[in-house]
């Protein structure tokens, strides 16, 4: 009788270690998705800081070019305001759309390619996308680790006691692409 | 050639150089015990032989793990002071620290510190113990000779070393071997020079047999330490394929590294186990698999 006592008691002991340790690793999952995504947040920011010195650089050389440039300006107020993931990535679509185009037209400027600040700002953001690359990459790698977690057995049984859902990934989705696809006009 | 796909590698990888890794510090417990087997009168005696290495256990395994430590922690001074790189700046070399930086933040990894070794050839290696001295030196000429990509797969496989405690590993090998190449050293020379009292013939035997002994366990490491080598380089090239999603970047970076990889400047021969390319014996002696054989497995991934 004692013994029998004694066995039950260890095996619930294990099984509460078991699920703690269970509720602890998507704890740390989920965590580690939320930072990846304000990593993202840094990396954004610094472009929005970045683009009006950018467009400051460009005034006297461009003046004739006001539909390029006004479009990167109000791409980054739009960023600004992105709030859900999905608005964000919208935003971030068109917002490189419109750098892209900007920098096609700085092709029409070699007046403004020797200006040795305006090359180190455009490098400068150049590598700030190479950046964004990057985090979205990590994002998106801890979110496939956050929804494994959440959708394996049997940690899908805490997760869904604690109320956890599936992630989006930082994703362009099918309309995005067709619009990304699409070559940004070319005006001269 | 089978496909062997890139996880797989990974984990078969790392399953084989546990195993290689184990059978040192075994090594130098079976060759002890075949000492004292074959001084202590063989199968006759197997109750005195087992009782005295019983006995001898714990001053072996001291010994080794107090040499251990020592030879570890002096290691990276020696590698400092063998390369005579100098600190890379992200000012002078932009291009260079923005592809570490991007490729660290891809896999949320800690940036290491960048070195660069004025020379021609093309070559790059990583080394550091820990968080805080882990480091990723390249040749001025491997960063003028690849492109982007190609520099970034460089870059990506000298990250994967970091990651996969590589440099730990290799240095862990290294200095079994040493003990191991210390302890015939040492036998050599007192069957040399400590024969002038030819007084006691059995004493000669003994050494000739700790000799022998000692020489096969010294060979036998010297070939692990290779097979973990090669097994750690093939590891690190897939590991660089999937940093950056790119294998032609790596087999076309491999093939212009191909031929140019001797550092002229870098002296010691165990440093320069550590690039990414060595060539110096081939074979079972070889620290790097054949470049031919790199490529030709990335190619089929």
């Amino acid at each position: 009788m004692l013994i029998g006592l004694l066995i039950g008691g260890g095996v619930l002991l294990i099984l509460i270690i078991w699920m703690i340790s269970i509720n602890n690793r998507l704890v740390s999952l989920k965590n580690n998705r939320e930072s990846a995504f304000a990593d993202i947040d840094v990396q954004l920011k610094q472009r929005y800081d970045l683009i009006p010195q950018l467009m400051g650089a460009v005034k006297g050389y461009m003046d004739h070019e006001s539909s390029v440039l006004t479009r990167v300006t109000e791409a980054r107020s739009r960023c600004m305001q992105a709030g859900t993931i999905s608005e964000k990535i919208a935003a971030e679509a068109n917002m490189g759309a419109a750098l892209n185009g900007f920098n096609i037209q700085v092709e029409a400027y070699p007046d403004l390619k020797a200006n040795a600040n305006f090359m180190n700002l455009q490098g400068e953001i150049s590598d700030i996308e190479n950046k964004l690359a990057a985090v979205r990459r990590f994002f998106n790698s801890a979110t496939k680790e956050y929804n494994n977690g959440i959708e394996q057995f049997p940690s899908n049984m805490i997760a869904g006691f604690k109320g956890y859902k599936t992630e989006p990934m930082f994703d362009l989705g099918v309309e995005q692409r067709q619009t990304l696809d699409k070559a940004p006009e070319v005006k001269f | 050639m089978a496909y062997i796909g890139l996880q797989a590698q990974i984990r078969r990888n790392n399953a084989r150089s546990t195993v290689i890794l184990a059978c040192f510090p075994l090594l130098i417990l079976v060759g002890v015990y075949a000492f004292f087997f074959f001084t202590g009168g063989g199968k006759e005696h197997i109750e005195q032989v087992n009782a005295l290495f019983i006995k001898t256990i714990p001053f072996v395994i001291g010994g080794v793990l107090l040499w251990f430590i020592i030879a570890y922690f002096g290691n990276t001074a020696m590698i400092r002071m063998a390369t005579q790189a100098h600190t890379l700046d992200r000012k002078e070399n932009m291009r260079v620290y923005n592809l570490t930086e991007n490729l660290c933040m891809t896999i949320g990894m800690t940036m290491p510190k960048l070195y660069i070794i004025d020379s021609s050839a093309l070559n790059a290696f990583a080394s550091g113990i820990d968080q805080k001295s882990y480091a990723v030196t390249l040749t001025s000429g491997i960063i003028d000779a690849l492109d982007d990509q190609e520099l970034e797969a460089v870059i990506a496989h000298e990250l994967t070393h970091i990651r996969n405690r590589d440099v730990r590993l290799l240095i862990i090998s290294i200095v079994f071997v040493g003990i191991l190449s210390f302890v015939v050293q040492i036998l050599f020379r007192s069957l040399l020079y400590g024969g002038g009292r030819r007084k006691d013939k059995d004493n000669d035997k003994l050494m000739l047999v700790a000799l022998a002994i000692a020489a096969v366990a010294y060979l036998l490491s010297i070939l692990f330490k290779f097979a973990l080598s090669r097994k750690r380089e093939y590891l690190a090239d897939a590991g660089a394929v999937e940093m950056t999603r790119n294998t032609k970047a790596m087999a076309s970076a491999l093939r212009k590294i191909s031929g140019h990889a001797e550092v002229e400047e870098v002296k010691s021969d165990d440093v320069k186990q550590m690039f990414i390319e060595h060539k110096s014996l081939s074979g079972l002696f070889a620290t790097h698999p054949p470049i031919e054989k790199r490529i030709a497995v990335l190619e089929q991934m």
